[in-house]
């Protein structure tokens, strides 16, 4: 299957970016249970994904799949999807590491060669939906997902692409970007992001027959850490991330 | 329902519920206010293009609304009631609700004015006096949707709904609502003044109003809480070369790069 341009360019980039992104985050990001985003929230405290255990569950840019991991010990059945190879490698080791096998696919989630109505939750945490251009992972989600499912994910909210400061490489209080021009960021070290308006998503989810069921703004606590360099003062008064939560009737 | 209303609901008479502290704040600013909303009042009645918020956006443009002719449509916070008379004038049977008695009796003066009745009542949308069911379309434009709490009147928006109706309502950007200045007559610049956690009450200074607003994920919840499908958030841009409002606390030239205003739309389930 033919990559699209943004696709080939954030393999290109995932590939090369992969060793030094697991050596900073792997372990920040694999603790003994799930976790949501820079701040790695508890899912015990969020709720986002429910009872897995039995479930069919696609994670769609999974890195090296400490998510999926951590499902599969709770009684899942994931796959773990991403567009890089040389993250699939760190995930196919910690897969051994942790005495457990599922498929993994390499391939990016704007085309995913998996059956029709094969999952009961498709999911990512600041994985695909971020990476890959919406308007393609929305419809394959709702095609991969059974009657029932669950698409959730998290991703930077619309704010962080506003109150970015490219000068500082920092979030401040002051609106850097203009909203109504959101959709597509390319990055200095080359990856490309995709950010759509809160309305973007609700009719993107609403085009392909999926009905809107939450939409979880995390806030960190005050002792919050990350092994990101996000700002964690702003993240305290305004919202960094999003999930979205979404499901086939 | 509208004739089967007039005749049965005391369009003046005293009120049964008492009203909460803010709405009794709101409804003696209303009536304060309710002098300068006269004539932008009399230009909408004779408008026949029905067009959202303070910057006129044409509801021919935005299509917000599906057909409304033979619905039962109900205004949250009509105060003049032109929205309720562009409803009624394409076919709806509309009800207005408004919780400032002198906002009423300028609606009435434009029924008289216009040739075109329909039942006004007086009351707050956080306890609305009809019943369960009896309405395909509940409409609130800056209304109750930013003058009452939303904990108290969404619900009320929804016991109201029939199973298939439509709540559809405009309120201020979210975002603008974190870049207003305290200050009256200061526009909103592109700081972000306060925080977006726990926004929900708003007060300012010198004036004894209260606003509503909340964050995204909050409407979502609340709708959803309320047996109400969230069908679109239209986020209003304005179009290139749109004149200055009436209003000072947003500029043209922000509001074509954030979202001044957004019109939420749900569905009873």
């Amino acid at each position: 299957m033919s990559l699209s341009e943004a696709a080939r360019r954030n393999r290109e980039h995932w590939d090369t970016a992969a060793d030094e992104y697991q050596a900073r985050h792997g372990a920040f990001i694999g603790r003994a249970e799930p976790r949501w985003g820079v701040w790695q929230i508890p899912e015990s405290e969020l709720r986002i994904l429910g009872e897995v255990a039995g479930k069919d569950v696609l994670e769609l840019g999974c890195g090296a799949a400490q998510w999926s991991i951590l499902l599969a010990r709770q009684g899942a059945r994931p796959v773990g999807l991403d567009n890089s190879e040389r993250q699939l490698e760190h995930a196919r080791r910690l897969l051994t590491e942790a005495g457990v096998d599922f498929p993994l696919v390499h391939a990016s989630a704007e085309a995913v060669p998996l059956a029709d109505e094969s999952f009961d939750v498709v999911f990512c945490d600041h994985g695909a939906m971020s990476f890959a251009d919406p308007q393609h992972t929305v419809p394959e989600s709702a095609r991969l997902l059974r009657p029932g499912g669950l698409l959730a994910f998290s991703s930077a909210s619309p704010l962080v692409s506003l109150c970015w400061n490219d000068d500082t490489d920092d979030l401040d209080e002051r609106l850097h970007a203009e909203y109504f021009s959101l959709f597509r960021e390319d990055d200095s070290d080359g990856a490309v992001q995709f950010q759509l308006p809160y309305g973007g998503w609700i009719r993107l989810f609403r085009r392909n027959g999926l009905t809107l069921e939450d939409l979880v703004e995390p806030r960190p606590p005050a002792d919050a850490t990350t092994t990101y360099e996000w700002n964690l003062e702003w993240a305290r008064s305004w919202p960094a991330e999003c999930i979205w939560k979404a499901r086939k009737p | 329902m509208g004739a089967e209303l007039a005749g049965r609901v005391h369009l003046e008479g005293p009120e049964a519920v008492s009203l909460s502290e803010h709405a009794a704040r709101n409804r003696s600013a209303w009536d304060r206010w309710s002098e300068e909303y006269v004539e932008p009042g009399r230009r909408n009645w004779a408008s026949d293009e029905p067009h959202w918020g303070i910057w006129g956006i044409r509801e021919a443009e935005l299509q917000a609304l599906g057909d409304v002719a033979g619905k039962d449509a109900l205004e949250l916070g009509c105060g003049t009631a032109y929205w309720s008379a562009w409803l009624a004038r394409r076919g709806a049977r509309v009800v207005g609700l408004d919780n400032s008695p002198r906002q009423l009796e300028t609606a009435r003066g434009f029924q008289a004015e216009f040739g075109l009745r329909f039942p006004l009542l007086l009351g707050s949308a956080e306890k609305v006096d009809l019943p369960d069911a009896s309405f395909d379309l509940v409409l609130s434009e800056y209304g109750a949707s930013i003058w009452a709490d939303p904990y108290r009147w969404l619900p009320e928006a929804a016991r109201l709904l029939r199973p298939g109706g439509e709540l559809v309502f405009l309120v201020n950007g979210t975002i603008l609502m974190l870049c207003v200045p305290d200050e009256d007559d200061v526009p909103a610049g592109q700081e972000l003044l306060r925080p977006y956690f726990g926004m929900h009450r708003f007060e300012w200074p010198g004036d004894d109003s209260v606003e509503f607003h909340l964050p995204y994920g909050e409407w979502i919840r609340l709708l959803r809480a309320h047996d109400l499908e969230v069908e679109d958030l239209l986020e209003l841009r304005v179009p290139e070369g749109t004149p200055p409002s009436r209003y000072p606390f947003v500029t043209p030239e922000w509001a074509r790069r954030w979202p001044s205003e957004e019109i939420w739309k749900a569905r009873k389930r």
